[in-house]
C-alpha cells in the first residue's frame, strides 16, 4: 500500500516536473538508459550536473563582475552551461541560457545580469525538486522489486 | 585488462561490426561526456572518453588503428573542436562527428567545411548514435572508390577531358550516387594513405584497385585547389588546368581529377544541405533588398534584382531565348526561380553571387538568398562568376543564379544566357539538382531531380538532357528553402530550366515559366532573362508567383529551369502560371543563349526582391524580359497579386519578383509562343 502510494507520488511528481517545464524528453531518455548495470544512472548524472554547474555558475558570476564587456567570454561560459543542462533535460535552465546568449549578442550587460539571476533561480529550483524526487525514488526502491516491506 | 587482452576482446567484437566499433568521445563537459558514453555503450560500441582534445590527439597519434570514429564537442576550452576535427581528418583520416548545443546553420556549415562527416545537436539521442557506424563504412568504401576512380579517370583520359570528367562526375555525382554508395562528399579533401595500412583494409577488400600512393589533401593543398578551381570557374575547371594552376610537384592529373569529383559532390551536398536549411521564407524574409543586385550589374541591366528597380535595367536580351519562347525555359525551375529569387531577396547575396558565379556557393544555405540573386545575377550575363567555393552563403546561391556562374562554367556562365551563353543556368541547374521536382512537370522528369518545388535546381534538368550531365544538384528543398535555386544552379544542372523546352511553353502557368523554354538554353536563358527591365520587376514578381508556377509547372514541362526560378520566388507556388508565362518569355530570351541553365531562375531571383510589392500591380505583363514580348501584359491574369501574397514573405522582393515572374509567365502563357524578342 504504502509502496504503491509512494510510487504514485513519484509518478505524480515527475509528471509535474514535466508539465511545469522543468524537464523535457531528454530526462526520459536518461531514465531509459538506466538498467541493472547502471541502476542509479540518472541520479548520478544529475548529481554530476549540479556539481559541475555550481562551478560554472560561479565562473559566470565572476566573469560578469570582472569582465563585463567580454561578451564572448560570457557567451561561451553560458554555452557550456546550456550544453550540460540540455543533456539532463533541464528545459527551463536551457531556455534561460538561450535568453542570456541573446543578450550577449545584443551586448546588453543589464540583460545578461537579469538573465543570469533567472538562471540561478531556475537552477536552484530544479535542484531542489530533483532532490526530493530522487529521495522519494529511493524510498520506493528499484522498480523491479515492489518492496513493500520497506518503510 | 591488459592492453593486448583488451585489444583481443575488442578485436573479437569488431567482427560483428557495427557492434564493437571503437569510438573516441571528446567533450569537456563531464555531464555530456558521461551521458554520451552511456549512450554509446548502449549502442554496443566500444567507447573511450577524454575531456581534453590534447589527450585525444595524443591517443590517436599513438596508434591510428585504435579507433574507428571520433565524436567531439565543438566548444572546448583547450582546443577548438574544428581544429581537432581538421587535424584528425588530415592526420588520421578518421571520420569525425561534431557535437554541439549550437545548431546554427553557419556553425554547422563550418563543421562540414572543416570535414566533419556529421554534425549532431545536443542533447544527442540514441537513435542518432545508432547510425553513426555508417560513416565508418562509407569512408572505407570511399577509399576504395577513390582508387577506382583514379583508374577510371586514367583510362578515360580523353582529349576532352572535361566532358569526360563531367560525365564521370555526373555519374558519380548523381544524386543517388549510382554505383558509388559511399562517396563521402563531405570529406572532400581526405584521401587516406593506402599503403597497406591494416586499418584501412581491415574491413574492406580492396584487391582490384591497384594500390596507388594516395595523396593526402592537406588543408593547404586543398586551398590551392579551390583557388585554382575558382579562378577557372567551376565549369571550366578541368583537372589539367587546375593542376597547372596549382603547380604542385608530384601531383598528378588523376589526383586532381578525383579530388575535383569529390569536391563537386561536396558542393552538391552542401547545396542540398543548404537548401534544406534554408527556408524560403527565411530567405525571403530575411533579406531585404536582397536583390541588390550588385552582382547583377554584370548582367546586363539585370539590376532588376535589386530590390528596387533593378528590373529596369534588366535587359532582356538574352533573356528568353526568343527562339524558344518556351516558357519552359523559365519554368524550369520554377522552384528554383523562386528560390533564386529568394536568394536574391537576400539581397546582398545575390549581388554577390552573381558576381561570383560561384557555383559552389550554392551550397551555402544561408545564402540562399544571395545565391539566388547571384545565380540570377550571374546568369544575367555575368560571365565571370567566379565560383567561390562556398563563399558566402548568400553568394552561393546568387552566384548560381546569377547565371554568371551558371551560364558559363557552371554558374556564371549559365546566366550568360543573356549574353547568350546558353548554358548558363544549366550548369546551375544541374548542379543544383534542385529538385525542381514538383514543378517540373513541365520540365521534364529530369528536372525533377531537384524538385524545385522547392528546389530549383532540378528543373533545369528537365530542360536539358544535357543538364543531366552536370550534376544536378538536388535542390529539392528549393521551394522551401529558397536555396534550392542555388543549388540548382550550381550544379551545372543544366538547368534545364532554360531548356525547358521551349516547347512546353505555353505560358501555362507552370510551365511557362521557363525554363522549359529553354530547353536548350537551359537554364542559361533563364538566367539571362532575368534581365527583365526594371518595370519588369513586377513581372518578375510574377515569376515569383512561382506559386502559381508551381503547379503550373508541373503541367508544363516547364523546364526545370523554370522551376528553379519559381522556386525562388518563394515558392511561388501559385504564381506559376502567370508568372511563368512571363518568365517564360524571359526564359526564352535566355534560352536564346541557349543557356539552359536556369538562368531564368536567376533572373527571377532578382526580381522578386524588389518587386514583391509591385508584383501585384504589375500583374501585367511587364514581364519585362525584354520588355516586349515577353510576357504579355496579360499578366493581369497572372496571379501576381497572388504571388505577392504568396510570396509572403516578407518583404523579400524576391517573392514579389517571383510572383511577377510567375505572373509574367502566366501572362505569357497566352502568348506562349513568344516571338523572339528583337532585342534578344
Amino acid at each position: 500500500m504504502e509502496y504503491s502510494n509512494l510510487r504514485r507520488q513519484t509518478i505524480f511528481m515527475k509528471k509535474n516536473l514535466f508539465d511545469q517545464g522543468f524537464l523535457d524528453e531528454q530526462f526520459n531518455q536518461l531514465e531509459e538508459l538506466q538498467d541493472e548495470s547502471s541502476p542509479n544512472f540518472v541520479e548520478e548524472v544529475v548529481d554530476l550536473f549540479f556539481k559541475d554547474s555550481s562551478r560554472l555558475l560561479t565562473n559566470i558570476e565572476q566573469a560578469i563582475d570582472k569582465y563585463p564587456q567580454d561578451f564572448y567570454r560570457l557567451d561561451s561560459l553560458v554555452h557550456q552551461f546550456k550544453g550540460s543542462g540540455s543533456s539532463i533535460g533541464a528545459l527551463r535552465v536551457k531556455n534561460e541560457c538561450s535568453v542570456f546568449k541573446a543578450h550577449c549578442n545584443d551586448r546588453s550587460l543589464e540583460g545578461c545580469r537579469r538573465s543570469f539571476q533567472k538562471i540561478k533561480r531556475e537552477h536552484a529550483t530544479l535542484k531542489q525538486k530533483l532532490e526530493s524526487y530522487f529521495q522519494l525514488l529511493r524510498q520506493v526502491g528499484p522498480r523491479e522489486h515492489a518492496v513493500s516491506s520497506r518503510k | 585488462m591488459r592492453p593486448d587482452e583488451r585489444k583481443g576482446v575488442v578485436a573479437a567484437r569488431r567482427d560483428q561490426f557495427p557492434v564493437g566499433m571503437r569510438v573516441l568521445a571528446v567533450d569537456d563537459d563531464p555531464v555530456c561526456l558521461k551521458v554520451l558514453e552511456t549512450l554509446l555503450l548502449r549502442c554496443q560500441y566500444h567507447v573511450s572518453t577524454t575531456n581534453q582534445a590534447a589527450i585525444a590527439l595524443k591517443m590517436l597519434r599513438e596508434n591510428r588503428d585504435m579507433f574507428d570514429l571520433v565524436i567531439s564537442d565543438v566548444h572546448m576550452p583547450d582546443m577548438d573542436g574544428f581544429k581537432l576535427l581538421e587535424l584528425v581528418g588530415l592526420e588520421m583520416d578518421l571520420p569525425v562527428i561534431m557535437l554541439s548545443v549550437n545548431g546554427e546553420t553557419k556553425t554547422v556549415m563550418k563543421g562540414i567545411t572543416h570535414g566533419a562527416c556529421d554534425y549532431l545537436l545536443k542533447p544527442v539521442r540514441i537513435e542518432e548514435l545508432r547510425n553513426i557506424w555508417q560513416h565508418v563504412v562509407r569512408r572505407k568504401f570511399s577509399t576504395r572508390d577513390r582508387a577506382n576512380l583514379d583508374i577510371y579517370e586514367e583510362c578515360n583520359k580523353p582529349s576532352n577531358a572535361d566532358s569526360d570528367h563531367a560525365h564521370g562526375h555526373v555519374t558519380c555525382g548523381s544524386p543517388d550516387q549510382s554505383g558509388r554508395p559511399s562517396k563521402k562528399r563531405k570529406e572532400y579533401y581526405s584521401e587516406e594513405e593506402d599503403e597497406g595500412e591494416e586499418d584501412n583494409t581491415q574491413e574492406t577488400d580492396d584487391p582490384s584497385a591497384p594500390k596507388k600512393p594516395r595523396v593526402v589533401w592537406s588543408v593547404e593543398l586543398h586551398r590551392k585547389f579551390v583557388a585554382a578551381v575558382n579562378q577557372l570557374g567551376i565549369d571550366k575547371a578541368v583537372p589539367k588546368r587546375i593542376l597547372e594552376l596549382m603547380n604542385v610537384e608530384k601531383l598528378t592529373r588523376e589526383n586532381v581529377a578525383s579530388h575535383l569529383q569529390k569536391y563537386r559532390l561536396y558542393l552538391k551536398r552542401l547545396s542540398a544541405v543548404a537548401s534544406q536549411q534554408v527556408s524560403i521564407v527565411a530567405a525571403l524574409g530575411g533579406r531585404d533588398p536582397f536583390l541588390h543586385m550588385g552582382a547583377f550589374e554584370g548582367l546586363q541591366g539585370y539590376q532588376a534584382f535589386t530590390s528596387s528597380t533593378s528590373l529596369s535595367s534588366f535587359t532582356p536580351h538574352g533573356l528568353i531565348n526568343s527562339p524558344r519562347n518556351n516558357p519552359a525555359a523559365f519554368g524550369t525551375q520554377r522552384v528554383s526561380a523562386s528560390k533564386s529569387i529568394q536568394t536574391v531577396t537576400g539581397g546582398h547575396a545575390l549581388n554577390h553571387s552573381i558576381c561570383d558565379a560561384n557555383k559552389y556557393h550554392l551550397s551555402s544555405p544561408g545564402n540562399q538568398q544571395g545565391n539566388l540573386g547571384q545565380g540570377m545575377a550571374t546568369s544575367l550575363g555575368q560571365t565571370q562568376m567566379q565560383p567561390k567555393w562556398i563563399q558566402e552563403e548568400t553568394d552561393d546561391l546568387s552566384t548560381i543564379f546569377s547565371g554568371n556562374g551558371l551560364a558559363n562554367s557552371g554558374m556564371s556562365a549559365t546566366l550568360q544566357g543573356v549574353t547568350s551563353s546558353p548554358l548558363l543556368p544549366q550548369e546551375l541547374v544541374e548542379c543544383t539538382q534542385v529538385k525542381v521536382g514538383s514543378q517540373p512537370s513541365v520540365l521534364t522528369p529530369s528536372v525533377s531531380s531537384g524538385h524545385l518545388e522547392g528546389t530549383v535546381g532540378v528543373s533545369s534538368s528537365l530542360l536539358d538532357p544535357r543538364v543531366s550531365q552536370q550534376t544536378t544538384i538536388p535542390l529539392s528543398e528549393f521551394s522551401a528553402s529558397g536555396l534550392p535555386i542555388h543549388g540548382l544552379f550550381n550544379n551545372s544542372c543544366a538547368t534545364k530550366l532554360g531548356a525547358t523546352s521551349s516547347a512546353s511553353t505555353p505560358v501555362h502557368p507552370s510551365d511557362d515559366l521557363l525554363v522549359a523554354r529553354d530547353t536548350k538554353a537551359g537554364a542559361s536563358s533563364f538566367g539571362s532573362t532575368m534581365l527583365l527591365p526594371p518595370d519588369t520587376e513586377q513581372k518578375y514578381l510574377n515569376f515569383g508567383g512561382g506559386n502559381s508556377f508551381k503547379h503550373k509547372f508541373d503541367e508544363r514541362t516547364a523546364d526545370s529551369l523554370f522551376d528553379l526560378k519559381f522556386v525562388w520566388s518563394s515558392g511561388l507556388s501559385s504564381q506559376s502560371a502567370s508568372n511563368i508565362g512571363a518568365h517564360h518569355s524571359i526564359s526564352q530570351r535566355w534560352n536564346n543563349s541557349s543557356s539552359n541553365n536556369s538562368n531564368i531562375g536567376a533572373r527571377m531571383i532578382g526580381q522578386p526582391s524588389s518587386s514583391a510589392s509591385t508584383v501585384a500591380p504589375h500583374a501585367k505583363s511587364d514581364f519585362l524580359i525584354s520588355g516586349d514580348m515577353l510576357v504579355p501584359k496579360n499578366a493581369s491574369d497572372l496571379s501576381v497579386p497572388k504571388l505577392q501574397s504568396e510570396l509572403s514573405s516578407s518583404s523579400c522582393s524576391f517573392d514579389g519578383l517571383l510572383n511577377s515572374i510567375i505572373k509574367v509567365v502566366r501572362s505569357y502563357h497566352p502568348l506562349v509562343s513568344l516571338p523572339q524578342h528583337p532585342s534578344l
